[in-house]
């Protein structure tokens, strides 16, 4: 039904800066796309361009086949939901929802209908008669939802639609969206800046940094198969540890430390014999159960984990920093003395930053 | 029923009655006028300057009952409506308290015979307090058949769900 096609996309805004560069993207329909990554990335405005908001200054956008490339928003059947719900506050939830419709002089009794499914389906319903200030931010973002579900889009666009909340809310909103998505199965990209609500809800992430995409793939991938330093960096919190190491036989050399390697890895490194890489550990694959020495200089309970930082190897190089989330409750004092081991690592080469993986040529 | 009626009144849970409170809304717009027509008129006596000063004292609270009653009719208040023809009958009332008694009376202003309101004045005046009860006669039917409407339809939502 929607299908969105960007192919070769650049942005470059009036003062030649880049924003964005190369982007391609399949969105298959009903799918659940979230663009992930920092400040300033370039997410926003993929999005605008997407939405028409913003001019695409090369490649092409296709929705279900057809190039819309210079089409204007208001003919690309898609909706946006901004981070500030820009409600009107002298309308009632009911008018604010029903507002976009009536502007193009829909039949009132169309119009009605569709409110109140698009207020049933939020959990709305009871609220149809307030005015906007009556109501909580989760509540509001749900009837900034509720006003692009009315107009029964292609493609929903959400900018950050959760910034605006508190924590709690957050999570909460989090899971209606997600619910949203179910129910309605519509295609759907997602903006956000935050890697655990890109985990939580997409079908596929796409990842970038400034202005280009680092890696497409579904959140496990990202997760276990990060394709680069920067998307290893990224997803996942804690983030990963990196060391600097070189690769000797059957282990790695660190400064002031040895890890050894499986024959697997051993297989993979073949080629970096010899040489300088970086090891990736994510903090939940520390285990205080080896014989890396690691020295500890603050301990965090959180219930069920505990979160240690120290140092392993010569204590004064920076890239033998390391934080282990390590299971159940543990009280280490400044000072104390673990031995922990990596139950999975990462590679990646040190000129490009990608990822070392098997069968590749150096 | 059919289904277009029943959306048709479902609508009005969310929808306020717009038309009943614009109709009261324009029937205070005409009771302005006539309380600004009336000033020209030549009181020469204490009888006809009590008579205007009544009426206008009167305008003040038309204009707050009508205020709250357009308000009322919005959320379909059926109250409010019978307050409407209430206030529109005594619109009518009023042409014979103080237009008809001036009309075509003389009186005498520094020793000349000046006729109190002129006909062209008089038949101003009345049309402005017709308008004004026309308006609230049809704001108050309007608010009460759709208030009806609204009360018969909630009832029937409410014995769905019981
Ligand atoms: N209207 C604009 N004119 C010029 N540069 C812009 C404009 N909007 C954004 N930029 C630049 O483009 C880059 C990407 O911005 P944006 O897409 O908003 O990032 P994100 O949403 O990922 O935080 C930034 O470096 C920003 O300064
Ligand atoms: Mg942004």
């Amino acid at each position: 039904m929607a299908q969105l096609n960007i192919q070769h996309v650049d942005k470059i805004y009036d003062n030649n800066v880049q924003a964005v560069f190369d982007f391609n993207l399949d969105v298959k329909d009903g799918e659940l796309i979230v663009l992930v990554g920092p400040s300033g990335c370039g997410k926003s405005t993929t999005l605008r361009m997407i939405a028409g908001l913003e001019d695409i200054s090369a490649g092409h956008l296709l929705l279900d086949g057809k190039d819309i490339t210079q089409a204007p928003a208001k003919d690309r059947d898609m909706a946006m939901v901004f981070q500030n719900y820009a409600l009107y506050g002298h309308m009632t939830i009911y008018e604010n929802m029903a507002f976009s419709l009536t502007l193009r002089k829909e039949n009132p009794n169309v119009i009605h209908k569709k409110v109140l499914a698009a207020a049933e389906i939020l959990g709305l319903t009871s609220q149809l008669n307030k005015k906007p200030s009556q109501l909580s931010g989760g509540q509001r973002q749900r009837v900034a939802m509720g006003r692009s579900i009315v107009r029964n889009p292609k493609v929903f666009l959400f900018d950050e639609p959760l910034s605006n909340l508190d924590a709690k809310l957050r999570g909460a909103t989090r899971r209606e969206i997600l619910l949203l998505h179910k129910r309605l199965q519509a295609t759907m990209l997602y903006v956000t800046h935050d890697q655990t609500e890109a985990l939580t809800l997409a079908d596929r992430i796409v990842c970038m940094s400034m202005g280009h995409v680092q890696q497409v793939g579904t959140p496990i991938e990202l997760y276990d198969a990060p394709a680069n330093k920067f998307v290893a960096s990224f997803i996942g919190l804690p983030p990963m540890n990196f060391f600097d190491v070189t690769v000797r036989e059957g282990m790695l050399e660190g400064k002031g430390f040895t890890v050894p390697l499986t024959e697997e890895e051993k297989g993979v490194l073949l080629p970096y014999a010899g040489r300088e890489i970086d090891l990736g550990v994510r903090p939940e694959d520390v285990a205080a159960d080896g014989d890396i020495a690691m020295s500890v200089f603050s301990n965090e309970n959180l219930g069920m984990n505990t979160l240690v930082h120290g140092h392993i190897g010569h204590s004064g190089a920076a890239s033998n920093k390391i934080s282990a989330k390590l299971r159940g409750w543990c009280d280490y004092k400044d000072g104390d003395s673990v031995g922990v081991s990596f139950s999975r690592k990462h590679f990646f080469d040190k000129e490009s930053g990608n990822a070392i993986r098997k069968g590749e040529k150096a | 029923m059919n289904e277009e009626k029943t959306i048709r009144l479902d609508r009005m849970r969310y929808m306020k009655n717009t038309l009943s409170s614009g109709f009261a809304l324009l029937a205070i717009l005409f009771d302005v006028c006539f309380f600004i027509s009336i000033y020209e008129s030549d009181v020469g006596s204490w009888y006809y300057t009590i008579l205007v000063g009544g009426s206008i004292l009167y305008n003040l609270i038309f204009m707050l009952a009508a205020f709250l009653s357009s308000e009322g009719v919005k959320n379909y208040k059926i109250g409010y409506s019978y307050l409407m023809i209430v206030l529109g009958i005594i619109q009518i009332a009023r042409i014979f308290v103080y237009p008809v008694r001036a009309h075509g009376a003389v009186v005498t202003i520094q020793e000349q015979a000046v006729t109190v309101m002129e006909t062209a004045q008089f038949t101003r005046v009345v049309i402005y307090l017709v308008l004004s009860a026309a308006c609230l006669f049809i704001g108050a039917i309007a608010g009460i058949i759709r208030s009806r409407a609204l009360a018969g339809h909630l009832a029937s939502l409410d014995s769905q769900a019981a």
